[in-house]
Order: C-alpha cells, then structure tokens, then sequence
C-alpha cells in the first residue's frame, strides 16, 4: 500500500497511558507485541527502555510514559509493545513504544478531528494532529512521527504536570 | 539496449581503472613491451565496445589514442612523459565521457578537442620524420621478417560452448582468418552431444587452421581479440614460408585430422619438418622455430557478481549463523538422542561458510591504490615536488564496503603529506634528507585487524605549534601539561588545522576531525606518530568485516554481553572483595596492577554478592583494562545488528546480536571503553603519563 492509499484510510489505534487515552494513525503501526524481555542498553537516556529482538532485527523500545513526563511503565499482562515505523529526517525507521494497554481500532472520520486547543491543553500542540471526541470521551491523536523523532528529550507536557498522573497508574496496574 | 549500455559503462570503468594502472607501470618501465600491448589492447577493445553502443566520442577518441600506442608498439615512437601525461589525461576524459549527459557541456566539448588536437599533433609530429613514411598500420617495416616471404602458423581456436551469449559468430573470425592470407581450417565436431542433448546456444565445435600470412602474429591474434577472454587460443609459428603450398604436407594433414581428433601443434610441426627436410625447398630452416607467441590459459579464474548479490549472501549467511545457535540451544537442551552430534555438524559447517563468504567480499587493497598512486604523481608536480609513493602488503585483504568508505580519508592524509608533510626539494637538501621525498603505504594483518600505515619522511609535526595554537583556540588551557601523545591527538580535533596558509590542497581544517569521524563509522581507529623533522606516520586500525565478529558471551546481572574474541588475552576468577573493597579500581593479577572496569557499577546494574568475580583482561593499544563480569557462558558467533539511530550517542556498546535463545545481547566496543576509562581523570593507565594524579 503506498502512502496515498495509507492517508485516505480514516483508521486509528487507539491505546491508554496511565488514565489517558491516545490514538495513532493505523499507517504508523506495523505489529502489536506482547510484553517480553527487553536487553536494558547502558549509558541511554531513561526513556529508552533498552532493544528486543523483532524477527532478528534488533528493535529500540521506548518507554512511552517516560517520554510523556509521566512515571515508568510498570509492566502488567496489559502492557503492549506498539511497532511503530516513524519518519526522522527523511528516513524510515522502527521504534517499539511501550504502552499501558492497547484498545481498539476506531474509525475515525476526518469531520470529527478538532484542531487541538491552543490554549488550556496540558500537551504541547505541536505533537498532536487533534482531538476526537468519541462516546463523550477525548481521544488526543498522536503525530508519531514528532513525539518519536531522535531528539533527546521529547518533553510533550507543556508545563510539569506529572504529578496528576503518578496517582491513577495504580488503578490500572 | 540500457541495460546493455549499463554493462557496457561497468565494464569500461574497469577497463579504463586497468588502463590507468598499466600507464602509471608503462611510466616506470618506458621500454617494457608488454605493457604497451596491455594499453594497446585496452583501447582497442574500448574502442570497439564503445563503437558498439553508440558511444561515438568514446568510439573516436580511443580510436586516435589507439593509434599512438600502435606507432610505440611498432617502435616507430617512443614513450616519453609527454605522451604518458596526455594519456592519462585521456583517461581523465574517458571517464567523463562514460556519463552520455555530459557530451553536451561545453568545458567538455572543448577538453575534447584540445586532446584530440595535442594527439594529432604527436601523431603527425611521427609521420614527418623522413625514415618512417609508412601511415597505415596494416603494413609494417618487416625487420623480424627475412625478405618480403610470409611464415606459416598453426592457429587453435577453441571457444567456450557459451560464446554465442555474446552474439559472436565464430565463423566470422576465420573468414577474417582467410582475409590475413592463405588458410586452411579443420573444424572439430567430435565434442557435438547426440541431437537430443544439443543445446542450440552452445558452441561445441572447435577449430584447427594452418594459415600462411604475411602478417606478424600480433595482427593474427588481433582478430580474435575480442573473444581470447573467452576462449582457448594458441598461435604458434610453424616455420618461415608457405607450408601450405605443398601437396604432401595438405595431404598428409587431411588425412591426419580424419583419424585423429586434434591434430596438435606438434604433430603439424613434425610434419612440417619432416617435408621440408625431405623437398629441401627450404634447407636453413629446420624450424626450431618453436617460440611460443602466445598461450593463453582460458579456464575462467574469476566471476562478476552483482554487490546486491553478495549483500543478500552476507544477510542469509548471517541469518544462518543465528538459526544454528538456536539449534545448537536446542540440541543441548532437548535429551533428543543423536541431536548434538547433528547441531555441531551444523555449527562447523555455518562457520566455514562464514569464513568463505566473507572471503569472497574481501577485496585487496591494491583496487584502490591507482587511485592514490595518480593522486601523489598528479599533485606532487603541480606542488613542485619531487616525490615517490610505495607501496607494502597491496595484497592484504578488506571487506569491499570498507574499502569504499576509506578512499576519501585516505585521499586526504595523503594531501595532507604532500602538501604540509613533504618540503621543497630545496628545503630537503638543507636539511640533509634526500632531495626526494618518500610517502609509503603499508598495509598488513594485525590479529582481527587490518592495519593501514601511512609515512612520510617530511618535516613533520611540531607539538610547540600544536600546544600553542589550541591554547590560542581555547582548546586547552595554558597551565595543562600535555604528553606528546596527547597533543598529537589535537589534530584530530575539528576545526584544528596548523596549515598557516591555506591552500588549494589542504588547510581548510576540515581535515582530520573528517577522517577521524568516517574512520570512526567503519568501526576503525586512528592515530598519529610525528617527529619533527624526520616525518609523520599515521596509522589506521580496521577490522576484518563488519558483520559478523567471534565473541566470548558473558552474563551481567540479567543482561548478556558480548566481549570481542580477538582482544581477549585472559580471563581470571578473583574474589568479589577484592574488586568491591579496592579504592583505586587496581587489582593485582599475575603480579602485576590492572586497572579494572566493574561492569557492574559502570552500567547501572545492582552490585552482586557472589563470592567470584570474573575478570576479563582485553588489551588495546599495549594498555590492558578487566572488564569484570558475574559469568563466562562461552564462545559466540556474533552477528552485528545496528542498535539503530535512538542509542547513536551510545558509545561503549557497538551493536547487538540476537542468540539463540531469541534475547538481545549487547556487544562491547571495549576499545572505546579503554579509551573512555583511560582518559577518565580517576585513573591513570597512560603508561606515558607520571602517575602523580591524587586517589
């Protein structure tokens, strides 16, 4: 499938951090992985969680929560490894995003995308294509290809809200 | 037609690389006849191939360059410096032809001209020289040649049975054959398969000619100048006259290669001799004449294969290589009665097909040796110097792909002898040193590691002016005692160039850093050794392929570690007191004082209770560092996977391998952690540096 027919498709999956749920597009996503043994790579940054073998390539995971400011992935039967291939400079590379729990495929219609609020969003604009509001719930969809980018510390809170957060990881877990 | 065209630029670029390499020998040996028929023939054949697909510049240019080399080859010129600077500035052109889009820039429309017009000039400044007034080539002055009488030879031509891929059509070579003189061919049919066997694109026929020609041999083996690659063929002079005007001889010949399926040069010379003597018609030649011209032995040594090709070989033999470590998992694993025997047998043979294919992408470096070879003759002249570049170990063996990646740094090291390196000859002569300079390339084997050494016997570098200059840049401070060493390594730092002027060649402080860097990314190291004076080595160390590395695996907390084989001197079990209780990270071993590096701690993991630790001694560059570990599991075959573009600023890990067990484990560049560990303030295991540092 080219990347023409991939943008005309309106399909996101949609996961959870912590309480917050989140989607990406179905293009981005290549393979939903079950929690295994991940080789911790020293001297890295904390979020990136370490490498595990996809099919004898050797795939970096990072750790979504981390990068999102929020605590680290406590690992439970839910816990998913999202493979995402994301764009850096013009090149194509894969990244395995570790997530609380994977929901489900939403059809997701152009029309119901808001633009993201520009003014009292906890998230950095520049990282989410918008916001669908789905069964009264909000669903902030991703632009994986900014949040995964190399830079070294993606901070997507715009300002430190982590505290919120540390309480419901509790509940899931 | 593009692919034909496709093939046609390949084959012409390692026709034009070979040409080179014949004309920078040609140059050292003027009067070495070989070589100007090597040249000869190169042109001719890219003059013909060029013809052919419709490159008509090429076709041309070759064809008057062609024409020269025919006038030294017939010793009507001889090779001067004149002609070998215009050839190789033919080269040059050639290669810019190759590319079709750039017949229509003018630049090289002119350069066309100019050589084509430089050429004339020789070839005309040849033809107003009174002796020599014969112009065509066809007819020489036959000094070899008693009188105006021909010779007879036996000619045999056997192609291979895929000649016809090419679209040659053998006949035609014998009708040119019969073109040359009086000819009489006997073709061979006994090799033709019965009917239902035949495979019509297969030449199985061979032939036998005895030809009488007035023609020297180098015009017969002319006509098949475009297939000798791929056939056998052998001309041999029978004797002087006309063989085949005797009716015995023809008789007797016929009937010959009735009974017989060769006929053979010797059984024709027999023959021959034996008429002669007996009609005495021709009585001084008792045809000792048995110089063989030329025998060419067909066999093909050597195949083309496609780089993807190899590529894909590589990733399947590598693929393999991690399928037998989970079987060999396996068969230890499983109680399965006969399995290990099986799994080991695997194991053995993965690893010789590792060892050979990996042996068929190493390339000697001499492939890239014209290169710098043309680079220092080229450049020294325009510098106004006078120097020789030599080379050592052209034979020794590295992986195509870094092969590639090291041409530009190497280009540039060179430059920079040339240019900064090297003095005026004047220079030289004051200081004693012979008025021409000397840059050697010197490339040998070194354990896993290639080494590639790079001298000059030029003014060297003078640390004073390093010092100075980083402490004019702020690189150091002015209070900082350095060692020799260490202020050599500032060269390599970026934006450090000590060249006052910059010039044309070299100066521009993009220099080392960029090699040090591209070196780096082939996993290679350098270093600098400099006295002033006397003269600058700069030594490259690489190592054999990148793929795939033989490995001691060992166990750190949960995390498995692969440590390369080939540093590995000694592995110790010392007592984990010893190693947690030491301040000064030094354990004593055999007597003597190693720093160790406690894995460990150094990589975030929790400190372990066990009673033994296991110290893993690796030496890099005559210092030795033990890396301490929690177990030795074993040898390993590791095959290198990138970590990817996440962990770039990883520096300690070079990649990772999967085992066969399906987890990750992450390979040492312990290299690097001796460097990082030695440069560490805490520690001081620079032999060179006092040992005076506090803790």
């Amino acid at each position: 499938m080219n990347q023409d027919n991939l943008s005309r498709i309106n399909s996101y999956l949609s996961f959870k951090l912590g309480d917050e749920e989140f989607a990406a597009h179905v293009g981005k996503v290549l393979n939903i992985l079950e929690m295994t043994k991940i080789t911790e790579v020293p001297k890295a940054p904390v979020y990136m969680k370490g490498v595990i073998n996809l099919r004898g390539t050797v795939l970096p995971v990072i750790d979504t929560r981390i990068k999102f400011g929020m605590t680290p992935t406590e690992y439970t039967t839910n816990t998913c490894i999202i493979v995402l291939d994301i764009d850096v400079d013009g090149e194509n590379i894969q990244v395995g995003a570790l997530v609380d729990a994977v929901q489900a495929v939403l059809e997701i219609e152009k029309g119901q995308i808001m633009p993201p609020p520009s003014i009292g969003s906890k998230y950095k604009s520049e990282f989410i294509e918008g916001v669908a509001n789905i069964d009264e719930k909000f669903i902030m969809i991703l632009d994986m290809d900014a949040v995964f980018s190399t830079e070294d510390v993606t901070d997507l809170l715009t300002k430190t809200e982590e505290t919120e957060n540390t309480t419901e990881i509790e509940e899931i877990s | 037609m593009d692919n034909f065209k496709k093939k046609f630029v390949e084959e012409a670029v390692d026709l034009i690389d070979g040409l080179e390499k014949s004309l920078l020998e040609l140059e050292e040996n003027p009067e070495d006849e070989a070589i100007v028929q090597k040249v000869f023939r190169v042109m001719h054949t890219l003059k013909g191939n060029s013809g052919m697909f419709g490159f008509e510049m090429i076709d041309s240019f070759t064809h008057e360059m062609e024409t020269v080399y025919d006038l030294i080859r017939n010793h009507k010129l001889s090779v001067s410096r004149e002609i070998l600077d215009l050839t190789l500035a033919a080269v040059d052109h050639l290669k810019i032809l190759l590319d079709e889009e750039n017949y229509s820039n003018p630049d090289v429309q002119a350069n066309h001209k100019m050589l084509l017009s430089k050429v004339a000039d020789i070839i005309n400044a040849d033809q107003a020289t009174p002796e020599e007034t014969l112009p065509l080539p066809a007819e020489h002055t036959n000094t070899d040649r008693n009188g105006d009488q021909g010779a007879s030879y036996y000619i045999l031509f056997e192609p291979n049975s895929s000649i016809f891929d090419n679209g040659t059509n053998p006949l035609y070579l014998l009708d040119e054959l019969h073109s040359l003189g009086e000819a009489k061919v006997y073709a061979h049919l006994n090799r033709v398969p019965p009917l239902k066997e035949i495979d019509e694109s297969l030449c199985y026929t061979y032939w036998e000619a005895i030809l009488y020609t007035e023609s020297t041999v180098n015009e017969i083996n002319d006509v098949f100048i475009f297939v000798e690659d791929e056939s056998n063929i052998e001309i041999q002079k029978i004797m002087d006259g006309n063989v085949l005007a005797n009716e015995q001889f023809v008789g007797e010949l016929d009937n010959l290669s009735s009974i017989q399926k060769d006929i053979g040069f010797n059984a024709v010379q027999r023959l021959a001799v034996g008429i002669a003597k007996s009609s005495t018609t021709t009585p001084k030649s008792t045809a000792k004449g048995k110089d063989r011209v030329i025998a060419k032995d067909a066999s093909i040594s050597s195949i083309r294969v496609a780089a993807d090709k190899l590529d894909m070989l590589m990733n399947l033999v590598s693929e393999l290589v991690t399928t037998q470590a989970r079987l060999s998992l396996f068969a230890e694993e499983s109680a399965v009665p006969g399995l290990v025997p099986i799994a080991e047998n695997v194991q053995k043979l993965s690893r010789q097909l590792r060892d050979i294919a990996f042996s068929i992408v190493l390339i000697p470096i001499e492939n890239m040796l014209t290169r710098f070879q043309r680079l220092v003759r080229d450049l020294s002249s325009e510098l106004g110097k006078d120097v020789i570049f030599a080379t050592e170990g052209a034979e020794t063996e590295l992986d195509k792909t870094i092969i590639e990646s090291l041409v530009d740094p190497l280009m540039h090291i060179l430059r920079n002898s040339l240019d900064h390196g090297i003095e005026e000859a004047s220079v030289r002569e004051k200081a004693g040193k012979p008025k021409q300079g000397k840059i050697t390339l010197k490339a040998f084997y070194s354990g896993a590691n290639v080494m590639i050494q790079i001298s000059d016997d030029g003014a060297g570098i003078d640390p004073e002016m390093i010092t100075q200059k980083a402490i004019a840049k702020g690189i150091i401070s002015a209070e900082r005692r350095l060692t020799k060493r260490e202020v050599l390594e500032l060269v390599f730092l970026p934006g450090f160039s000590t060249a006052t002027k910059v010039t044309d060649v070299s100066g521009r402080g993009v220099g080392m850093d960029v090699v040090k860097r591209k070196i780096a990314d082939i996993r290679g190291e350098v270093e600098i050794d400099s006295e002033k004076g006397v003269g600058t080595t700069i030594t490259i160390k690489l190592p054999l392929t990148l793929s795939i590395i033989d490995g001691l695996l060992v166990k750190v907390d949960d995390t498995n570690f692969i440590i390369p084989l080939s540093v590995v001197d000694k592995i110790y079990a010392v007592e984990h007191e010893k190693i947690a209780k030491t301040f000064n990270n030094v354990v004593v071993l055999d007597g003597k004082q190693v720093p160790f590096f406690y894995v460990r701690r150094e990589f975030g993991h929790p400190e372990n209770s066990e009673r033994y630790e296991q110290v893993i001694v690796v030496n890099f560059e005559e210092k030795s560092v033990g890396l301490v570990v929690d177990s030795v599991i074993g040898e390993y075959q590791a095959v290198l996977k990138p970590l990817g573009k996440h962990y770039k600023n990883q520096d300690m890990i070079s990649g990772a391998t999967i085992l066969g067990d399906g987890t990750v484990a992450l390979v040492m560049d312990t290299n690097k952690i001796i460097k990082l560990f030695a440069n560490h303030e805490d520690f001081a295991i620079d032999s060179e540096e006092p040992y005076n540092k506090s803790k």
